[in-house]
């Protein structure tokens, strides 16, 4: 079997894997009846919990999705949700993380190069210092600061500012990874070697340098992408937007346990997909991707 | 003495002054905290300042920490062990669960694991955990993964060196190689792990305390800021979130020299968040 192909399969196992651990887990629940605990749930989501997990039934494991697919609603009445409405709000937050996206690479970009002139000079410390200010930021924290401006006074797009704050660290994280491939490789004597053979330095940072970056920049693709949607979670809960991420948290917080069943195995499905244009994008830029190994 | 060790102490100072600074303030003299804070009262509970809430808070972001990291590095070294030891199929089968479970990000198996403990623990089924012991829990079991993976790969770079397989063709068997070669040159890239995982460990604490899923008491950083977040959302509270923020930024600063330190000097450095 080709690497490829062999890294493709490894993905896409993940989501029937995903799919039935969530499924056989929240179905072993004891959730506790109004007579019989102190934390109770309620009649109506505890008959909610029998009839969408199928308990007890052949091929249970497929009633929730089986239930999207005929249009019906998942979870109790109030707080359930419909296919169609998990696939709004789960375009909700895609439309997040691809606003984020562009505004995690300008953020890459500007620390790269920021990082690159730092460490010839005495601000050399602030090369090390930002990525620890970044990584020890959680999102809701820049979330908070932002709040009053978004939800009381309304001057900033909740959508906007939610992207804005759960680009920052993967642009750190990125800026870090981009600049430290990009000092490696124009270290390298192939570089030299262009050089003196008169290629000019944007020319040989294009046809020379940025091919063999690639593979690296393509690797940070997928933790990524999964800190832009995890990221979206808490930037959702303080705007108060309702998407995805708002969804997930009050299902957990609402014990609407089939709801968290789709959810998580959907937001696995998210992470394959990303993983596999990845790996699309890896066959068609690295050359060495495509090389069958013995 | 080298740098690398000296940035190590300073972390663990950090972490470890911080931590003990916020027991003795929190639990021992919380008087001296409310008398003296320049913060002013907590805006949902008036008679609370806002020192004793983030700074007592401190320590029980950390202890979760420190005990969900020792937890996660002692099972991803477990689990790194056996695969090593049974190698082939057994070892690739270990590596492609490993590579599911880091796949998906700690805060959405934390939020499912605390749904289902959640319920256990309220049907009396919960074997004695609180919600320190749930979270501690759930953190471990979502954050062995990275760990084993490093182990796993820090193990093969240690058997390809001659002293191992000298050993080997002196007929030293696996788990002998293991016990009395591989492991003390291992133990200190444990340490480091440990300490790599300790930011993760409480960032993740943090955002799901936030959300209100974990029932932390007392109350950690991250539970505090989400107790009272629909008044700094409509209010403002920069007094309250940027004292929050620092702390947490120097406990994840206090741990990340620490552990790049001595993954320096273990020769290896740990990966992603």
């Amino acid at each position: 079997m080709s690497p490829v192909v062999s890294r493709l399969l490894r993905q896409l196992v993940l989501v029937p894997v995903v799919a039935c651990a969530s499924y056989f887990l929240m179905a072993a629940l004891p959730l506790t009846q109004e007579s019989d605990a102190k934390r109770q749930v309620s009649a109506e989501l505890a008959a909610s919990y029998r009839r969408d997990l199928g308990l007890g039934e052949p091929w249970g494991f497929l009633r929730p999705w089986e239930k999207l697919w005929r249009g019906e609603r998942l979870g109790t009445s109030a707080q359930g949700v419909t296919g169609d409405e998990l696939l709004r709000k789960l375009s909700g937050s895609v439309g997040v993380g691809l606003v984020a996206l562009p505004l995690a690479l300008t953020w890459a970009l500007g620390f790269a190069l920021l990082r690159t002139r730092w460490r010839r000079g005495r601000w050399a410390v602030l090369g090390d210092a930002v990525p620890a200010l970044a990584f020890g930021t959680p999102v809701f924290i820049p979330a908070l600061l932002l709040a009053p401006a978004v939800v009381e006074r309304g001057s900033l797009l909740p959508e906007l500012s939610a992207a804005l704050v759960i680009s920052v660290w993967p642009g750190i994280f990125l800026g870090t990874l981009v600049g430290d491939a990009l000092e490696a490789e124009l270290s390298r004597d192939y570089v030299r070697t262009a050089r003196a053979k008169g290629l000019g330095a944007g020319a040989v940072l294009r046809r020379h340098v940025l091919p063999n970056v690639w593979p690296a920049l393509l690797d940070a693709v997928t933790p990524v992408a999964t800190a832009l949607l995890a990221g979206s979670f808490a930037a959702e809960r303080v705007f108060g937007l309702p998407y995805f991420g708002q969804l997930y948290v009050l299902a957990v917080l609402n014990k609407q346990v089939a709801v968290v069943v789709v959810a998580t195995t959907t937001f696995a499905g998210v992470l394959v997909l990303v993983s596999l244009a990845v790996e699309w994008m890896r066959w068609w830029l690295d050359p060495r991707s495509r090389e069958v190994r013995a | 003495m080298s740098r690398a060790p000296v940035r190590a102490w300073v972390g663990l100072a950090l972490l470890l002054g911080l931590g003990g600074l916020s027991l003795a303030a929190g639990r021992l003299f919380p008087e001296a905290l409310a008398g003296t804070c320049p913060l002013g009262m907590d805006l949902q509970r008036p008679d609370r300042t806002v020192c004793e809430l983030a700074f007592g808070g401190l320590w029980v972001s950390l202890a979760v920490g420190l005990t969900a990291g020792a937890l996660s590095t002692l099972l991803g070294l477990g689990v790194a062990a056996v695969a090593r030891l049974l190698g082939g199929a057994v070892e690739q089968a270990v590596l492609r669960g490993v590579d599911a479970v880091f796949a998906l990000p700690d805060v959405l198996v934390v939020m499912v694991l605390q749904l289902a403990g959640q319920s256990l623990v309220d049907s009396g089924q919960g074997a004695g955990l609180g919600p320190f012991g749930l979270m501690v829990t759930s953190l471990a079991l979502v954050g062995w993964a990275g760990p084993a993976r490093m182990f796993r790969d820090r193990l093969l770079t240690l058997e390809s060196q001659e002293y191992v397989a000298a050993a080997r063709a002196l007929g030293g068997g696996r788990a002998h190689v293991l016990r009395v070669h591989l492991w003390p040159a291992l133990r200190p890239f444990v340490l480091a792990v440990f300490l790599s995982r300790l930011p993760t460990a409480i960032l993740t604490e943090s955002t799901v305390s936030f959300f209100g899923i974990a029932r932390m008491e007392p109350m950690s950083l991250g539970r505090y800021l989400g107790t009272s977040y629909a008044a700094l959302v409509y209010e403002g509270g920069s007094r309250v979130v940027l004292p929050a923020w620092g702390l947490l930024v120097l406990l994840v600063l206090g741990a990340s020299l620490a552990s790049q330190a001595l993954t320096r000097g273990a020769g290896q450095a740990p990966r992603g968040r």
